[in-house]
Order: C-alpha cells, then sequence, then structure tokens
C-alpha cells in the first residue's frame, strides 16, 4: 500500500479505533489532534488508556501504544485544538478523519477545509470523513469539500435540546432537569459571583446537586439525582465501544477506498441504528443552495437604507441559522465595523451610527467574520423599497 | 456493582462506566458482569468482540483456539504483538485483551471447537457448561455446528475480506426494557375516575374570566398555566355533549381535525403575544394523544405465548410476571381490557404545583395497577411452590411499566436453516420476489450458505485458500449455490450480486480484513450486549453486512 500522509482529528472513543485501523490497514504515517486529557470515564471504550493513564494527553498515549503495538507505523500527536493549526498544515495530508465531539469543532474544520480548495490544484482538495455516535447509534460520512454536501450543509439535521424558557427555571420548575438548571444557570452565579463553573470539578457538581436538591424539595419534585445533575451540566452523551467500532470503521473503509480507489466509496451519508434490531440508511446528503460555507454565492440579505450599521447588527444576532456575537464587517471598499483589535474598533466604531445607505450601494457584497462563525459569511445586503 | 457513595456521588466503577451506565443502568451492568464469554477462535474479528465486551465490563472471557501466531496474525489482530510469535493464538489474546480492564476475568485454552466437543463435553452441556454465551468465527464444519446445544446463546460470525455475517441462534429471548423512544400513555379516552375528577375540578371556571382578585373567574395567567392534559380531558368531554355531536370521541382524521379547531377556538387571545402556550401544546398533541389505549402486538405476542400460559416452577420471572400481566388484563375488576399504566407524563408548560398534582394521579394510578398485578404474580407463586414474596415490587413495577413494549423472540435453530426447512424457504423466496430482490443481501446470503457447504465438504478449508487455481474454487462454489437455490425452490440462474459476492469470498480465501473485522466487532458486541442486558431489541436471526456498499440486510432465516 502506498504511503499515506494522513491525519485525523480527536483520540477520543472514534479515535482510538480510527488509530488501530489505520495502523492495520497499512497506513504508514498518521498524524492525530487532540486537546484533550484521560478521563476515568473514558475507560469503558478507549482502548488505548489505562487506569493509570488518566490525566495524560490523549494525543500522546494513543499514538505511543500504536506505534508499540504495530511495527512500521509512525503516528504523530499533536496535543491541543485543531484550530491551532492552520491551512498550511492541512495542506499536508491526504485525508482528514474527524471523531470530533463538538459541533463547533466539526463546523471549523469543515470550513477550513472548504476554504482551503484551490480549482487550479487537485491536491488542495481534502475529503473529510466525519463520524459520530450517541448511545447504540451513529453515523459516517464523505465529504468532498465544495464538490459534495458539507458540514454546514446539513446543520439543520442537529436537533438541538430545546432550550426551557428562562421563567420556567425561575419560578415554575416542574421537571428534576429544571432544578438543575437552575442551580447552574441561576443559582450559581448569584451566590459564587465571578467564579467560574467548572463541569468537571465533582465539588462544583456536589454544590449543584444539593441546591438542585433542595429546590425539588421545596416543589415535590422527585428524581433529581448526583448522575442527573452530571448529565445535565455536561450534556453527557452516552457513548460504548462497540457502536465506536461499528462508525470508526465505517470512516476507515471510506479512507481506504478513497486512497486506494478499490471501490467506489460511500454517497456520503451512513446512519446507523442498533436500538432495534440493526438497521443502516445510506443516503446521498445533497448541497444545500446558498450553504454560507461551500455556496458559491453570498446569500441575499434584505434590509433597509435606513438602518443604522448597529441596528443591521442587532438583526444579525438575531437570526438563529447565523449565530453570531461580536461581528466584524467589511465591504470590498471599506472596513465597516471592526470588533477589535482595539485601535480598529476606535477607527470604526463611529460608523455604528450611521445609516447603511450612507456605507454602502444596494446589492454590495458584506462580509462578516465572527468569533462563534468558523468562515466568513457572505451576504448581498440589498434595500427594502 | 457498586452503590453509590452515601453523599450521592458515584463509585468509581460508577465513574468509570458512566457513558453506559446512561444507557442499560445498574440492572443491565449486574448482568453483563455475570456473564461469561466463550470465543472459539481467536481471529481478529473474535478478538475485537472480545474487546467491546471487556472494556463495559462483562464478567469472563475463554478464548479457545489451538493455532500458534504466524507473521499473517499480526497484520489483522491489534491483540497480538511481535513477542506472540510461534506462541499459542489463544494464551496471547487473553493475555492482551485482559489488560484492558482489570475488573474482568480472562482465561484461555489451547484447543478447537471439535476437540472440545469430543473430548470435554462437559464444558458444552448446557448443565454443566461455564459458559453463558458462545461466539464462534467460522470456519465451522455444518456437522460440529449442530452439535452445539441450543440452550446456550451462540453468535455464528463469517468474516471475509468486506463482508461478514453475523447468525445468532438462542433460547427464546425476552425483554422487558426494550428502550422505545416514549413510554407515555395518557389514557385521553379511557380516564379512570381520579383523572376525570381532576381533570373537571382544574377547568371548573375555565371560561369566566376574572373580573377582579378573588371572583370566581380564571385569571389570564391561571388561564395560561391549566395543563394540556387536563384542557384536552375536559374538551374531549365537551366534544362528547355537544347537542349537534353523537355523543363519542372524535376518531376519524377528520373528526380530529375538527377537534383541533374546537380546541383552538377556546384560546384566550386578548393576552400579551396573542396565544397561550398551554392552548398549542394541547393543539398539537391531538393526533399524537388523542388515541383508544391499545395492547401492542409486540405484547400480545407475549401474553398469547405458550411459556405465559404455561407457567411452572421452572419458569423465569418474567413470565410469571407476564401471566400477573394478562390476568390483570383480562380481569374486569382489574385492567377490564387495558394492561398497568405505565405512568410517566411529558413536560408541559403548567405551575409547578398543579404539574405535580397531574403527575401524582397517573403514578398513584401506576403503583394501584403495579400492587393489583403483585397480588396475581403472588398467587402463581404460591401455586407453583414458590415464595410468594421471591419477586420484588420493584421489579412488578418496571415490567408493568413497559407492559406494551415487552418482548419475546425465538431465534431460530441453525439445524431449521441448514435443513432448509419449509419456512427457511419461504423467506428466501419472499426475499427474491421484492422489488429491491437485485441489490438485496439476500444475494449475498446465497453466497454465504455456498461458503458453509464448501467448508463443510473440504474439511474447513476456505474458498479460495489454495495453492491452486482460484477458478476451480470459484466453479464449486457457483454449482453449490445454485445447489442450494435448486433446494429452495427459486430460479436456478445466480443473480449478478451473488456472483460477485462469490467472487469476493473466493478472492480473499477466507481471510479477514483488520477493519471489516472491527466493524464486525461493534456490531456483534452490541447484540451480545442487547441479548446478554435482555434490553434493547437484538437482530433475528442473520445479519449480513456488505463494505463494498456500506448496506446490512436482516434476516429470519
Amino acid at each position: 500500500m502506498t504511503v499515506a500522509d494522513h491525519p485525523k482529528c480527536g483520540a477520543g472513543g472514534l479515535g482510538c479505533e480510527v488509530l488501530k485501523n489505520l495502523a492495520l490497514s497499512g497506513f504508514t504515517d498518521i498524524h492525530v489532534i487532540d486537546m484533550d486529557t484521560i478521563d476515568v470515564s473514558n475507560l469503558n471504550r478507549q482502548f488505548l488508556f489505562r487506569a493509570a493513564d488518566v490525566g495524560k494527553p490523549k494525543a500522546t498515549v494513543a499514538a505511543e501504544f500504536v506505534m508499540r503495538r504495530v511495527k512500521g507505523v509512525t503516528i504523530t500527536p499533536y496535543y491541543g485544538a485543531i484550530q491551532d493549526k492552520g491551512p498550511d498544515y492541512y495542506m499536508q495530508f491526504q485525508l482528514v478523519i474527524c471523531g470530533l465531539d463538538s459541533v463547533e469543532a466539526r463546523r471549523w474544520i469543515n470550513a477550513t477545509l472548504v476554504d482551503m480548495v484551490d480549482p487550479e490544484n487537485q491536491e488542495s482538495l481534502k475529503p473529510l470523513i466525519d463520524g459520530g455516535t450517541e448511545g447504540f447509534k451513529g453515523q459516517s460520512r464523505v465529504i468532498l469539500p465544495t464538490l459534495s454536501s458539507c458540514y454546514e450543509c446539513s446543520l439543520d439535521m442537529l436537533t438541538p435540546r430545546a432550550a426551557v424558557p428562562m421563567c420556567t427555571l425561575a419560578s415554575i420548575p416542574r421537571q428534576p432537569a429544571h432544578c438543575i438548571e437552575w442551580a447552574s444557570i441561576l443559582e450559581w452565579p448569584r451566590i459564587m459571583g465571578d467564579k467560574k463553573l467548572d463541569n468537571d470539578d465533582p465539588e462544583h457538581i456536589t454544590w449543584l446537586y444539593e441546591k438542585a436538591l433542595e429546590r425539588a424539595k421545596e416543589f415535590n419534585i422527585t428524581g433529581v439525582t448526583y448522575s442527573m445533575t452530571q448529565g445535565v451540566v455536561k450534556n453527557i452523551i452516552p457513548a460504548i465501544a462497540s457502536t465506536n467500532a461499528i462508525i470508526a470503521a465505517s470512516c476507515c473503509n471510506e479512507a481506504l477506498k478513497i486512497i486506494t480507489s478499490c471501490s467506489p466509496f460511500m454517497n456520503n451519508y451512513m446512519m446507523y441504528m442498533g436500538d432495534e434490531g440493526v438497521y443502516t440508511h445510506t443516503f446521498e446528503h445533497e448541497k444545500k443552495e446558498g450553504c454560507p460555507v461551500c455556496g458559491t454565492l453570498a446569500t441575499d440579505y434584505e434590509a433597509s437604507g435606513e438602518w443604522t450599521l448597529d441596528e443591521f447588527i442587532e438583526r444579525l444576532k438575531e437570526k438563529p441559522d447565523i449565530q453570531i456575537k461580536k461581528p466584524t464587517l467589511s465591504t470590498e471598499r471599506r472596513k465597516l465595523y471592526y470588533a477589535g483589535p482595539p485601535q480598529l474598533m476606535e477607527m470604526t466604531r463611529p460608523n455604528l451610527d450611521k445609516k447603511l445607505k450612507d456605507l454602502m450601494d444596494s446589492g454590495e457584497e458584506v462580509a462578516i467574520t465572527d468569533p462563534g462563525l468558523p468562515f466568513s459569511l457572505r451576504l448581498n445586503v440589498i434595500f427594502s423599497k | 456493582m457498586a452503590a453509590s457513595t452515601p453523599s450521592g456521588a458515584p463509585s468509581s466503577k460508577e465513574k468509570k462506566y458512566d457513558r453506559q451506565l446512561r444507557l442499560w443502568g445498574a440492572n443491565g451492568q449486574n448482568k453483563l458482569e455475570s456473564a461469561h464469554i466463550a470465543l472459539f477462535n481467536a481471529s481478529a474479528a473474535g478478538c475485537e468482540i472480545l474487546k467491546n465486551l471487556i472494556l463495559p465490563g462483562v464478567g469472563q472471557f475463554t478464548v479457545i483456539d489451538d493455532k500458534l501466531v504466524e507473521e499473517a496474525d499480526l497484520g489483522a489482530n491489534f491483540f497480538l504483538d511481535e513477542e506472540s510469535l510461534g506462541k499459542p493464538r489463544a494464551e496471547r489474546t487473553a493475555a492482551l485483551l485482559g489488560e484492558l480492564n482489570p475488573d474482568v476475568k480472562g482465561n484461555y485454552l489451547v484447543d478447537s471447537l471439535s476437540n472440545t466437543l469430543s473430548a470435554k463435553p462437559e464444558l458444552l452441556n448446557p448443565r454443566s457448561t461455564p459458559f453463558t454465551h458462545i461466539v464462534i468465527i467460522s470456519p465451522v464444519p455444518t456437522p460440529l455446528l449442530l452439535q452445539i446445544p441450543i440452550e446456550i446463546p451462540v453468535f455464528l460470525v463469517n468474516c471475509v475480506g468486506l463482508l461478514f455475517t453475523l447468525r445468532i441462534s438462542a433460547p427464546l429471548h425476552t425483554i422487558v426494557e426494550a428502550h422505545p423512544e416514549s413510554l407515555v400513555d395518557l389514557r385521553l379516552l379511557n380516564p379512570w375516575p381520579e383523572l376525570s375528577a381532576l381533570a373537571a375540578e382544574k377547568t371548573k371556571n375555565l371560561e369566566v374570566q376574572q373580573e377582579m382578585d378573588g371572583d370566581e373567574g380564571m385569571s389570564d395567567h391561571e388561564h395560561g398555566h391549566v395543563p394540556y392534559l387536563v384542557l384536552l380531558l375536559k374538551y374531549l368531554d365537551d366534544w362528547k355533549r355537544r347537542p349537534e355531536g353523537d355523543g363519542t370521541h372524535p376518531s376519524s382524521y377528520k373528526e380530529m381535525t375538527a377537534f383541533r379547531s374546537f380546541v383552538q377556538d377556546k384560546m384566550r387571545t386578548h393576552v400579551p403575544g396573542g396565544s397561550e402556550e398551554n392552548y398549542e401544546e394541547a393543539v398539537a398533541a391531538v393526533l399524537k394523544h388523542v388515541r383508544k389505549a391499545e395492547v401492542s402486538e409486540y405484547a400480545k405476542t407475549v401474553l398469547d405465548h405458550p411459556a405465559c400460559a404455561n407457567v411452572t416452577s421452572e419458569s423465569t420471572n418474567f413470565w410469571i410476571i407476564a401471566k400477573a400481566v394478562k390476568q390483570f388484563l383480562e380481569s374486569p375488576e382489574q385492567g377490564n381490557g387495558l394492561l398497568p399504566l405505565s405512568g410517566g407524563i411529558p413536560d408541559m408548560k403548567a405551575e409547578s404545583s398543579g404539574y405535580v398534582a397531574l403527575q401524582n394521579v397517573y403514578k398513584n394510578k401506576a403503583r394501584h395497577d403495579a400492587a393489583l398485578v403483585q397480588k396475581n404474580v403472588q398467587s402463581i407463586l404460591s401455586s407453583i411452590g414458590r415464595e410468594p414474596s421471591s419477586i420484588s415490587l420493584e421489579e412488578i413495577e418496571i415490567f408493568c411499566r413497559h407492559a406494551n413494549f415487552l418482548r419475546a423472540i425465538s431465534f431460530r435453530p441453525f439445524s431449521a436453516e441448514l435443513s432448509t426447512d419449509e419456512f427457511h424457504k419461504k423467506v428466501v423466496k419472499d426475499a427474491f420476489e421484492s422489488w429491491d430482490a437485485d441489490s438485496a443481501l439476500i444475494n449475498d446470503y446465497v453466497a454465504f450458505r455456498a461458503f458453509q457447504e464448501f467448508i463443510t465438504q473440504n474439511n474447513g478449508r476456505a474458498p479460495g485458500d489454495t495453492e491452486g487455481p482460484l477458478d476451480e474454487d470459484t466453479v464449486e462454489m457457483q454449482r453449490l449455490a445454485k445447489a442450494y437455490l435448486s433446494e429452495v425452490g427459486c430460479s436456478l440462474e445466480l443473480a449478478e450480486r451473488t456472483e460477485n459476492i462469490i467472487g469476493e469470498l473466493v478472492r480473499y480465501g477466507g481471510a479477514e480484513l483488520h477493519n471489516t473485522a472491527s466493524l464486525a466487532g461493534g456490531l456483534v458486541a452490541q447484540e451480545i450486549i442487547k441479548i446478554i442486558t435482555q434490553q434493547y431489541v437484538p437482530g433475528n436471526n442473520t445479519i449480513l453486512f456488505d463494505g463494498i456498499s456500506s448496506k446490512t440486510g436482516t434476516y429470519v432465516l
């Protein structure tokens, strides 16, 4: 088999499996990035780690273990965030396999790889293989940046946990989870002030548990437990070794097909459901027209020329499919508003009070960047008549 | 499993197993920790299966294998290393697998399945075996397979190239906790007196607008916090009493949508925002929750099963409680045609106290039903000579909560499949008549069935595992596949897909690819965990995986 420069992100449940599978499939040069250290709750599935490894970086321990066991493979670990690295780093690989646990990290790597594509240079297109699991279920997918549906195209497939209205938490709790959220969202800052809540600190969890329990008692609500407190506060997703094995192997299977061209690779999404029998569904997830990451055109956005720039930004913040907090805006010809650094912010701040029609023409493209956005959003701002 | 510490903080075991306890609980974990898995043939797939059972903490495992470690093993099996070369595979894989979890006891035997069957029959005798579940990695000739007693659950795996199959053979398998999406059963069309009384009381002045504090009317705040369950109960009652109605509940789709508008129209719209959340919830719940409480087909299968009617002193708790539930269902004084109530209600817009009061009406009814079932259980236990209190109320309550989702699965034995009985023939013929037969994995099954015949006739040798020309094996595989199809009564022409799969099987000569073995390891371990914990629903009985197109298929063969 050819030598494949080949990274994967994450040395967690999927990551351990992926490293093992790649090493035993003949890949000889693999890179692994993970920012986490080993926790005791990882040991029920992350089989490259032992109790004595708790506290050590996952990437390093995993790389060393697999190199010790499988001869002839070099695994280069990086203990840090995937965002620490830029396009130059990702350009050296043939493809990327992701076993990430957060939506943010997935959006970031997806946008980065899409952004790297240079139509003049075939080598700049790095296939992205993404896997995820929850309990007995999971999914794997192949993304060819700019060519097929990307992670951002399918963002609406996620069903975010419905947020409980603040008034329910504050005055009319009905469920044990309401009492727990009250303790972590309202009671902790009220009593502890600026002290940061650490979800991994057992003392903090115990504090929340006891507060939640008291509140539950007051309202005759039953069912608050320590385990539930931890689950709600950390948003814990159940995870088992066997599901990780299935999804990781499916990802590696596709990686092998892409690298060796031995058979057509998956087009482009597989769901695995093991709760009731064994059921898989493989389908083509289609590119979303106007996807802010892989779409080729800027999206149209209707605004009034009479709005001030400040008003325009406030309205953007309310849009649920954008999710921005501290945006920086610019057009081809001028800087509209910079959220940082301080000098640029000072310089552009006066624009906030100016009307849009005095800053740009109708139909002009506005580029928006934000800490919450892993890519730059482009909007054609069209003035309504 | 160690209990939590007094402060409620988790024990070290609970910490380690936290992510899985959230799926199968202490109950499932205890069952897992009591299991002892035997693996025959320490191949890559076999070791990957064990890995995924050792990590979550299965009680014990025993690797049985008579081969010595060769160079080729190192390329596929992660649980062998260079130091293992030349040593017994059973010993080395047991050692490296054992490192995964200090809480699991690992054993090994340098031996083969055929020799175990002939020289150590006690190991596979259902009365004396230490093993609770057996995993066998093919190739195993059919006569050996048929010697394994049907009382022990067996997981037979073929793993070749990009393909694998799993065949489960097990005694009657029962499930209480199938983990459906929801256990909620609101009984809106079959309310019991306490529920009707609560609804009537809470909606007494629903239509009266409060004019001033203390009058009998309902303020907008109160009106907007009447739980939607209560609203639906009231409006269902009103609907029945409409002068233009016929005194029945809405049932057809047309009536349901009319009823929805009937509810919608009662919403107060002069309030801030112009609508009330509880009314919106009520309207949205009509199609989902306004229906007659019925006994599901799955529950009927369990309650009508001969094992339920013929409870003896040998029966498991499952069948004893099932019989008690059936008595409850049929007794006019108890369920009167309805199962015990599950007792849970969804969250809904309400004041805390109003919600808790409603929740208690459901919980109390569920407790009351379970207490009646407990009485039935006690009298059944006495009648079969068991201690009447030998089944705990907690176990009965869990059973009652899941009563409508019970499962009993009969796995057909290997002998029924491999003798191609009438049932088997029908399943295969039906599969070939389905609209997607060309691409269906029944074609793969035909190829694997030929594979099984081939290894049986060639003393365990896999097709393609030869120094000679591959063509001969391919021709023989095609002949065996056609012979099988003729036995079933299907067309003798091999489908293109079957030919392709035969080609794959011969090309790999029975060899495992690590990646496919790893996928098999995950899938098979999931099924074993479902069988051990008696939670979730295992596939029945043959699961095929094709890694070329990333597809699976399940058949009852």
